[in-house]
This record gives C-alpha cells, structure tokens and sequence, in this order.
C-alpha cells in the first residue's frame, strides 16, 4: 500500500501505482527504398481513401506495401496480427485516428 | 497507441497518422504506456472528407511520415 | 495544514465532486464486504491496461462512497465491462457520449438498498450513484481513462459520473433482465450496457397493449439518429404504467418482444442518404430494403420506475458486437 498523502491520515493510493518503464523509440531506417511498409488501417470511414494514396506515393519511392486492417477501430489490433505485422514488415504506419 | 507501443517493442519502427484533435489522446496514451511515439497530424475532421479531400492530406503528409521512419 | 478534500482534487482522484478519504481503517471496512483476497487481480483495466487487484477496487469505492455491501456489485462490474466483448477501452476513448450503465438484478439489490422505483435513473440513492461512480473512479485512477487525454467524448453525459440501478422484479409482469439473458431466477447479476443518458417517450393516452407498443416503438425509432438502424442497440426502461397496459392484455415478455420488433421494421428507402435533403443515411446499395431497427438481441428491456408517470425511458446504445461493444451480464459474487 502506498501512502499517498501526508496529512493528519494516511490516505491510500487508488491509482494504479504503475511507473511506465520507459521505451525509447526503436531504431528508424536509413531509407525505406526496398523495405516492406506495413499499413495498418485502423477501419475508421475515410483512412482506406487515405492510405491508398500513401501507398502509391510509397511504392514510387520503391518501397514494397503490405496492407493490414484492424477489425475494429475501437480496440487494440488482435495478437495474431499484430504478430503478422512484426514478422513481415520492417516499419510500420498506422492510420487514420480522428 | 497499444498496437505502435507493442510493434516499437519488437524493434519496428512505427508512426501513428492522427487528425489534429486526437493527438492529445495520442501523447497522453504514450505516455502512460512508457513511449514515445512519432505522430504525424492531419487536419480535421476527416470522416465527411471527399476522395480528392483525402488525396490531397495524404500528398501533404508523405513527407512527414517517411522522415518519421527514418534517419533524417 | 493541508485540506484532505482539496488534497485529493489536486492529486486528480476525483470525478469533479468531493470523494471520501480513503484512510486505512476505511479500506480495511470497505474489505470486509467481500470474501475475495485484497491482492487478487480481478481485471486489466484499459485504457493503460493495469491490473486492479480488488484492494484498488475498494479504495476507489471509499473514494466513491460505497458502503462495504456494495463492494461485490462494484467489483463484478469492473470484471464485466473489463472484457474484450464489453470493450472499455473503445468506450473511453470513443467521442460518442456514451459510458457503461448497470443494472442489478437479485435479491442484493433489495438487500443493500437500491432503487427500482420512484427516479430510479436519478438522484437520491446511495447504492445506486455510487456503485456506479465506484466504476468510473476505478476507470480514471486504476486504468488511467481521464476526460480530455484517452477520453475523447464530444459532449459526455452526466451519465458517465454514475448511471446504475435495480430492476423493479416484483412489480414486472415480466421475466427479468438477467433471465433473459439466462441466468436462473434469484441469481445477482450485473448487466452492462454501453449507453448515453436516458430520454423520456411520453405516452399518456394509449389505452390498448397495441397503440403503447407502437407508440414506444416510434420513439425507440429515432434512438441515436432515425437513420441508424441495426448498428447500434438500446436499452428501453418500461415503467410500472406502462407496463400494466401489456400485463392486462396478457402479452409475457416474449410476446411483447416480438410485437415490438414487428413495429421496428425500417423501409430503407426513408433513410436513404439525400433523402428529406439530408445527407446523412444509408447508401444507395440498401433502397427497396426492410431494415430492423435493431439487430436480434440489440434492444435490453427492463422494468422500473415510479408507481405513476405514463412515460418510458429509452437508453441509446453505440457500435455494437464485435465492432464496438457488447452487453455483458455477470454474477455477482460475496
């Protein structure tokens, strides 16, 4: 138990108490000219017209597209594919929150 | 966040696209998940957006999100 | 020396309304309303997905106000909006004014006080405001769902400090809720759903089982918008007056049911987008089709309210199934 507060009682923490350990971001690419792209769809209306046209400018830059959906926008994507992603893909853009 | 959080883990680097007013909840999910997460911010709203609409913030986000995976 | 009350504001506990200290002497009270071990862990809780053990849950219903007999519905409700059917973590985030809404069945419901009558859906019962507050205390300091950073509401809704009450058994001319969600009779069972704040349908003129159910069925109709149809569900709270319409006329649950959804029945063609100059509504695709207004299962139906008021209440839903989040029912355990 953490005793959060100092005053006349000791107050209990009802927070998680969860110190993040910290993650700095991972290495970036020299360049993603011939690396497989993974596009992760979060199937929100409007992110698919969005990440078609990402698609195209990136495959002109020659870089290999591997498209991806999340079922559903309101949930984390599924282990499995998430997994899919991490074997197949060497970065990886995530679109369209709003 | 949870998806780019668990992928920037495995060693893949990742770039989360969000409209303006989500960036918020972006920064703040990050930091309660011990990350820091690149973020490319679009305009808003997006979801009554027309093709051409989107086409259009897709050509001005390239950029930005190629150089949010890369060196630069 | 420092104001406990103002202390907690400032540490961010709080739903914006004062919370009780929660000393040691009055988590360790708040424990003895349940056989469970303090240390268990009952749920991950989104949005940052931490365990809550059911200590947490008890020092988040002293913050609340519970009383410790209340402790057993607050935690089985953490258990059951905590699962990936219900999906927490979607409602939190999602800029739709919705939140979970609870509804006890059994007989803890008498046993610790709470209200199925007289503004059961209102103020005034401590069971009932904050059982459901202990669950979002729980959201916003164990799972770290705080309004303006993961959740994103558009509005919100008073609905989300507390939404939680008990249905009026014995007074239905029905079977209950959690039995039709098939759980045996006099079993406690919690039941979320995800769900904004609950609108009047007033209708203090039908007489007949078949003008009411119309009637109710027109208002049910326009829940979230008139030009959304199967995607999201509803929950309709029936009062004892209206309900004592289908109870004389001998129309049981089921046949109320399927009365009801005969008169949910949506011609696509009126909703179409463009249609009444209103771009909103369905695409072309579905002209000529009869649309349900609701999917199968997609409309919860509950008994409670005052003795008098000829009015019902209609709870609007949000995405439902996998999409978004299903209604969860749970037992509720000592």
């Amino acid at each position: 138990m953490n005793e959060a507060t100092r005053t006349e009682t000791m107050l209990l923490d009802p927070t998680s108490e969860a110190v993040p350990s910290s993650q700095a971001l991972s290495p970036r690419k020299d360049s993603l000219k011939g690396l497989t792209v993974g596009l992760l769809d979060i199937s929100k209306p409007r992110g698919d017209v969005f990440l078609d046209r990402l698609g195209d400018h990136l495959v002109r830059q020659g870089v290999t597209v591997a498209r991806f959906s999340k079922p559903t926008f309101t949930k984390p994507a599924p282990f499995d594919l998430r997994q899919e992603i991490a074997t197949t893909c060497d970065a990886v853009i995530e679109a369209l929150a709003d | 966040m949870h998806d780019i959080d668990d992928l920037e883990r495995r060693g893949i680097p990742g770039v989360m696209v969000a409209s303006e007013p989500f960036a918020g909840a972006a920064i703040t999910q990050a930091r309660a998940l011990g990350l820091e997460v690149a973020r490319v911010i679009t305009p808003h709203p997006i979801q009554d957006r027309t093709d051409e609409e989107m086409q259009a913030i897709a050509d001005s986000t390239v950029e930005a999100i190629v150089a949010a995976l890369t060196i630069s | 020396m420092r104001d406990e009350a103002e202390a907690m504001f400032q540490r961010g506990w709080t739903d914006g309304l004062p919370v009780v200290p929660p000393t040691k002497a009055r988590v360790l009270a708040m424990l003895e309303g349940t056989t469970r071990q303090p240390e268990e862990v009952i749920a991950l809780t989104p949005p940052n997905l931490a365990e809550c053990t059911v200590e947490k849950v008890a020092i988040n219903a002293v913050l609340a106000g519970c009383r410790p007999e209340y402790l057993p519905v607050v935690l089985a409700a953490v258990e059951a909006v905590c699962t990936d059917d219900f999906n927490m973590h979607g409602i939190i985030a999602t800029t739709m004014g919705v939140g979970p809404v609870l509804v006890v069945n059994g007989p803890i419901a008498q046993r610790i006080g709470m209200n199925s009558g007289i503004n059961a859906l209102g103020q005034g019962n401590r069971a009932n405001l904050t059982i459901g507050r202990a669950l979002q205390l729980v959201i916003r300091n164990v799972g770290g769902g705080r309004p303006g950073e993961v959740d994103r509401a558009t509005h919100g809704s008073p609905a989300k400090l507390s939404f939680c009450f008990a249905e009026d058994e014995a007074g239905s001319p029905w079977t209950t809720l959690a039995e039709d969600r098939g759980f045996d009779p006099g079993t406690d069972v919690i039941t979320v759903f995800c769900g904004e704040a609950p609108r009047i349908v007033v209708d203090q003129t039908s007489r007949s089982a078949d003008s009411l159910v119309r009637s109710l069925a027109e208002g049910l109709r326009s829940a979230v918008s008139s030009r959304v149809v199967v995607g999201m569900d509803a929950m309709l709270v029936v009062s004892p007056e209206h309900a004592a319409r289908f109870r004389d006329a001998g129309w049981d649950r089921t046949r109320f049911m399927n009365e009801l959804s005969t008169h949910l029945m949506v011609e696509a063609d009126s909703i179409l987008a463009g249609t009444d100059c209103i771009e909103e509504g369905l695409p072309e695709d579905f002209a000529g089709l009869t649309l349900p207004k609701f999917r199968p299962g997609g409309l919860l139906v509950v008994h409670a309210g005052g003795p008098a008021g000829l009015f019902s209440a209609i709870v609007g839903g949000w995405l439902n199934g996998p999409m978004g989040s299903e209604p969860t029912s749970w037992e509720i355990k000592q």
